[in-house]
């Protein structure tokens, strides 16, 4: 019987003392990432290849921002790399419209399919999925672009040689 | 202490375990539901906040300058909320008084691992989770090394411990209604052992006032039906060796007193035969006259034992009926002494006059039976004190020898009882006293033995001087 009393005893201090408890320090999960600083350009060398160029910009931006620059050209930046050209031709507004859907980026460039070369795609592709993978995206992320006049296919998604 | 804490009544124990039981069971159940449910509720809270953090560093982060200045920490603190702490080697940027919370042991988990991380915290404004984590430099190769930013935030719990509290208080309130209905089953239970239980309780009383018959049904198949079945048996074998046992006393007696009727017979015969055995006996040799005289003597005490045994055997057979009539007690007395010669060996003393409804026959025996008695087997003087109250007639017959030994007292009325192994051949028929206190009892009284203050045996008769009309009737 007197077991009984302590059983009802440890039962009725169980639950007075229901709570949240102070805890350990526990793991939650990955940390945010983002910072840089600055944005890489992808430009096309003599040799006709995919060079990587930095900017210092001072942050990573988006990827409308790193397009924006991409667009504007090579020129001015790093002296050294004054051999670097870009295969995309000039155009009047530099702006990207840039969709990030899961698993996929989608780029409303303002060129027609026809006016790019492969190379100058890449740089595209591989400018955006830069910025992508630095902020804390998968570089497994496919890139699909939307041109002014589309090709049959052109906006299959596509990779980038040198990331993943 | 012991007794206070556990009531000694069926019921009560029995109501007092239901509901210790089913109270117990009840919280346990409530207790663990409402535990299960705050530790989701904790949980989920603490991953939708950390979640919502990285997501509000991991949006902002890019338009961060690196390294950051004063305004970019400040930035990203207003982003993250009130209640954060942003660092940057030697810049801080804090907001809120949930800041200062931030533990030591947690800067130093934010350092070492390299991941986002929580702690619950127990202050005085009530519970806090912290949330350390640090900002990451990502590589093209999916390397990340850290920037250098921490960004701790504080996130009030004050509300989720409302919550838990709110669900302790419906667990607490579930366990409390399962109390009326343990109560009643309780109640019930207790009823349907407890009626058995009371039937049988009756019963037994019965058999223990003498009912023999008495029986109490068992219902059921449990052990209190194997109970009652058993104390069934118990009366019926009870009640049948009690049977055969009056059986055979009542058998034992009509023998005594077939045996003594058969015998008066041949005593009558022999009785005649001795008057003129007696009248012939002077002209005997002294040798044959006193052969002679003691067969008349011992003839005649079989007379008186044969009578006597008749009497017992009347009483044994319930029989017996008084002949009530208007009795003066002294002056019944006082004839019973002078007819056998004792007044002059007797002190007398007797009121004047105390009448009385006796059967006269039956007083004289008892009266002539106690101060024949204290005659022989006492020294004198003997007294008979005759006293009257309104309830009852008393009569004390007192010697001055040595009184009864302690060990013979209980004994003088029992039958053929003689104290002196050695005076067996007094002229008493040992019959003597039983048959006094049967006539006593006859006339609803009571015949008692003792001894006097002097020493010498007294015997007091008690007569009720009401009641003799119904005996009369009976």
């Amino acid at each position: 019987m007197r077991r009984l009393w302590a059983a009802a005893a440890v039962a009725l201090l169980a639950l007075t003392g229901c709570g949240i408890q102070p805890s350990e320090v526990t793991d939650a999960g990955e940390p945010p990432t983002g910072v840089a600083p600055g944005v890489t350009l992808y430009f096309v060398d003599r040799r006709g290849e995919l060079r990587p160029q930095p900017r210092e910009t001072g942050r990573l931006g988006t990827i409308p921002d790193a397009l924006t620059l991409l667009l504007l050209g090579p020129g001015g930046f790093a002296p050294g790399d004054s051999a670097l050209r870009t295969e995309i031709p000039p155009v009047e507004h530099t702006r990207v419209e840039v969709t990030v859907d899961d698993g996929t980026i989608e780029l409303r460039v303002p060129l027609a399919e026809h006016e790019l070369s492969p190379l100058g795609i890449d740089q595209l592709v591989c400018t955006a999925l830069d910025v992508h993978v630095r902020s804390g995206g998968s570089p497994a992320t496919t890139v699909r672009i939307l041109f002014t006049v589309p090709a049959p296919g052109s906006d299959r998604p596509r990779t980038c040689p040198l990331i993943g | 202490m012991r007794r206070r804490l556990w009531p000694r009544g069926l019921r009560a124990r029995l109501l007092v375990t239901f509901v210790l039981v089913t109270v117990l069971g009840a919280a346990a159940a409530a207790w663990s539901s409402a535990g299960s449910a705050s530790t989701a509720l904790v949980d989920s809270t603490q991953r939708r906040l950390t979640e919502a953090t990285a997501a509000q560093i991991g949006a902002l982060a890019p338009q961060l300058s690196y390294p950051p200045d004063q305004a970019g920490l400040d930035r990203l603190r207003a982003a993250v909320g009130p209640d954060t702490l942003v660092t940057y080697r030697h810049l801080r940027s804090a907001d809120g008084a949930g800041a200062a919370l931030v533990t030591e042991e947690l800067r130093e988990a934010v350092r070492v691992r390299g991941r986002l991380v929580a702690q619950r915290v127990g202050g005085d404004g009530g519970s806090w989770l912290l949330i350390g984590t640090p900002v990451m430099i990502t590589d093209l190769d999916g390397t990340r090394t850290p920037s250098g930013i921490e960004v701790y935030a504080a996130h009030d719990l004050g509300d989720v411990e409302r919550r838990i509290d709110g669900l302790t208080r419906s667990a607490i309130g579930t366990a409390a209604l399962a109390l009326p209905p343990a109560a009643l089953l309780a109640l019930l239970a207790a009823r349907s052992v407890l009626r058995p239980v009371r039937e049988l309780r009756d019963t037994a009383r019965r058999l223990a006032d003498g009912d023999l018959g008495a029986r109490s049904l068992p219902q059921g198949a449990d052990e209190l039906a194997e109970l009652t079945a058993t104390v069934n048996e118990m009366a019926e074998s009870v009640q049948a060796s009690m049977a055969a046992m009056r059986r055979m006393q009542a058998d034992a007696r009509r023998f005594a007193a077939d045996v003594s009727h058969e015998l008066r017979t041949p005593l009558s015969t022999l009785t005649a035969v001795m008057e003129v055995l007696e009248d012939a006996a002077d002209g005997m040799d002294p040798d044959a006259r006193e052969s002679a005289r003691m067969a008349i003597t011992e003839t005649h005490r079989l007379v008186r034992l044969v009578e006597d045994l008749m009497e017992v055997s009347r009483f044994d057979a319930g029989t017996v009926r008084p002949r009530l009539e208007e009795v003066d007690v002294a002056g019944a007395v006082r004839d019973c002494l002078r007819a056998r010669d004792w007044l002059d060996r007797v002190e007398l003393t007797a009121p004047a006059e105390s009448r009385s409804r006796l059967d006269r026959r039956r007083l004289d025996v008892i009266v002539a039976n106690l101060v024949g008695n204290a005659l022989r087997h006492g020294e004198p003087p003997v007294r008979v004190d005759v006293s009257a109250s309104p309830g009852e007639v008393r009569i004390e017959v007192t010697d001055a020898g040595r009184g009864l030994p302690e060990d013979v007292l209980p004994h003088v009325f029992d039958r053929f009882y003689k104290a002196d192994a050695a005076r067996t051949r007094t002229p008493g028929s040992g019959l003597g006293l039983a048959i006094a206190l049967e006539n006593a009892r006859l006339h609803g009284g009571d015949l008692t033995a003792g001894n006097a203050d002097g020493g010498g045996a007294r015997f007091v008769l008690r007569l009720p001087r009401g009641m003799a009309d119904q005996v009369e009737d009976g």
